[in-house]
């Protein structure tokens, strides 16, 4: 008899899981809050993904494809976890969604439930929702996936534009201390990709520290060498709106000691990443830990970072902290791994 | 009685009467000491205005500028690590002489700023110790002549007056370039020594020791056998004109 396994969430890390698991026969119920799969890559149409600018197509399509094509899995699109208990070594869920309620028992189950993009409109410094020309990397991205790539306000090709890096990381007053990893090579990556869209465009990053770690660190380098973008130390504390429907950063150089208040015609925000509602709500229904940063806790932070402290349900993906694709879709393979080896074990 | 105290007030400084003047830079002050505006006097103090310190602008075609030198070309790579700073052997002696920040002024096109560093932006000895250790291979050392193309067309005015060209030192300068073709580090201590007047120090137990242990190891031969550089009379000639067209030109400007 085939094994039964539970996959909460169908982003890259759920969706690869599922895959995976269907591959080795398992049969999977994929459990998805939205009516499509994807997760926020599919939600807010990334278009190109870093290191390598390639189509995010190329890898979301990829694995809703494989998804949907492989035989034993059953997405439940629109659906929640609206109940869960210990069946012994198994679990009992049950699945809720527009076509009913349906009870199953689990050998194992994989949480992949992803995070959520941190809102800046809940750091009045940003002005964000305020002005028009102020938007968020998502929004950008957004932007350059329905090839509408101008400023908000005129519809006019922008000037210049900032970048703010660290929006709703790195900051206690919005109680985020944590770095969201990925923001800094999201935010050169625009860069590079408005500075080949506009070569007249001059692009300014205002950054604390550049973090775009490992291999990513080509894509920062590129941004300067290649394509003339400017680093200007110093976090902005306020946006303004200024003359000739600009919107103005004020900040300091830190490297200068002085104080500026430049106008710009767009300002993108590089807001991080927050465990979301979700990630409460899922350790509450499952009984598995939250961490002090509001994602969820991994049984041993570097042993098993894919395992919960309850044996039978593993993490995979943002759920446990901020992560790249890759990441996520790599800790999709290994929590199948384990899930798998856990349903076998108490078969 | 009260017109004769007048009389007497002496001329205002500029910028006398701001309470903490300390803490505003001359340059920043705006004061005429005649003014009639509308029939109106406001000499002096009535028409004092402070200029805000905040920079409000980033001048990017300043950046094109540089960058499109041949020395400048690299400004694009600088991430302000200070790693040229850090190795600069001029810094030590002349702290306001720092290459990280005057290229960052540069890629700001922050003029302003650069204008304050107008005495000391020609201290680079060229050791090219910075461009060894730079990690983005900007290479320093050519940004600061750089930086001295672009001070000297932007400032034209202030060089001439904050960098006078010692005319004792040009002629040493010049004798050895067209006499020999190279930098006589040797001559050039002579002269130094002897412009400061430490002729004695020159027969001291420092410089005969010196003198020896050169002597001994080589070095003082090998540098008499050095001669002058490939096809010296044409570059000489060379040299000597465009010498000549420079004074020229730069009379002709003064």
């Amino acid at each position: 008899m085939a094994e039964n396994i539970l996959v909460v969430g169908g982003g890259p890390a759920g969706l690869n899981a599922a895959t995976m698991l269907s591959e080795l026969g398992v049969n999977v119920a994929l459990v998805e809050r939205d009516s499509f799969i994807g997760g926020n890559p599919k939600k807010f149409k990334y278009k190109f993904l870093f290191p390598d600018m390639q189509p995010a197509d190329n890898v979301i399509g990829e694995l809703i494809k494989k998804t949907e094509s492989g035989g034993n899995i059953k997405v439940y699109y629109s659906s929640e976890v609206s109940d869960f208990k210990e069946n012994g070594k198994k679990f009992d869920a049950t699945i809720k969604s527009a076509e009913g309620s349906e009870t199953k028992t689990f050998d194992s189950v994989i949480v992949a439930t992803g995070f959520e993009h941190f809102d800046p409109a809940r750091d009045a410094k940003y002005s964000y929702q305020l002005f028009d020309d102020v938007i968020d990397i998502k929004d950008l991205e957004r932007m350059m996936g329905e090839n509408n790539f101008v400023r908000p306000s005129n519809g006019q090709p922008p000037k210049n534009v900032a970048f703010i890096l660290c929006v709703g990381s790195r900051d206690r007053h919005v109680g985020n201390q944590y770095c969201s990893r990925v923001c800094c090579t999201v935010s050169v990556k625009q860069a590079i990709e408005l500075r080949e869209h506009f070569p007249d465009c001059e692009v300014y990053i205002f950054y604390m520290d550049i973090r775009t770690y490992g291999f990513f660190e080509d894509l920062y380098w590129q941004a300067m060498e290649e394509h003339d973008v400017q680093i200007v130390k110093g976090r902005i504390a306020e946006i303004t709106s200024g003359p000739d429907n600009t919107v103005v950063c004020k900040g300091e150089d830190t490297l200068l000691r002085g104080p500026f208040e430049i106008p710009f015609d767009m300002v993108v925000l590089a807001s991080g990443m927050e465990g979301g509602s979700q990630s409460p709500e899922i350790s509450k229904k499952l009984g598995i830990e939250l961490d002090e940063h509001g994602f969820l806790k991994p049984e041993n932070i570097t042993l098993s970072p894919f395992k919960s402290n309850k044996a039978g349900i593993f993490l995979a993906g943002a759920c446990t902290g901020p992560k790249a694709i890759s990441d996520s879709i790599t800790e999709g393979a290994a929590a199948a791994m384990n899930a798998y080896t856990y349903a076998v074990k108490n078969r | 009685m009260a017109l004769k105290k007048q009389e007497q007030r002496p001329v205002a400084e500029k910028g006398e009467h701001i309470i903490a003047r300390h803490l505003i830079e001359d340059d920043s002050i705006k004061e005429e000491k005649n003014l009639v505006i509308d029939g109106v006097d406001v000499s002096g103090r009535w028409n004092t205005f402070i200029l805000s310190r905040v920079d409000s602008e980033f001048d990017r075609s300043f950046f094109r500028e540089v960058k499109d030198t041949v020395v400048g070309s690299r400004i694009n790579r600088c991430w302000q690590c200070g790693m040229c700073t850090a190795s600069c052997t001029v810094t030590p002696l002349y702290r306001r002489f720092n290459p990280r920040a005057f290229i960052y002024m540069m890629q700001l096109g922050n003029l302003k700023e650069l204008k304050k560093y107008i005495d000391v932006a020609w201290r680079c000895v060229g050791c090219y110790k910075c461009s060894q250790r730079c990690p983005k291979q900007v290479n320093p050392a050519e940004m600061m002549e750089a930086l001295g193309l672009v001070i000297k067309k932007y400032f034209p005015e202030e060089v001439q007056s904050k960098l006078k060209v010692d005319e004792d030192v040009k002629k040493i300068y010049d004798d050895m370039i067209l006499g020999h073709g190279r930098l006589d580090l040797a001559k050039l201590h002579t002269s130094a020594m002897q412009k400061t007047g430490r002729t004695k120090e020159l027969l001291g137990k420092i410089e005969r020791d010196a003198i020896f242990k050169m002597a001994k190891d080589g070095r003082a031969f090998s540098i008499l056998r050095l001669g002058k550089p490939h096809n010296w009379n044409s570059s000489k000639e060379a040299m000597g004109n465009y010498l000549k067209n420079l004074n020229t030109i730069e009379n002709s400007e003064a």
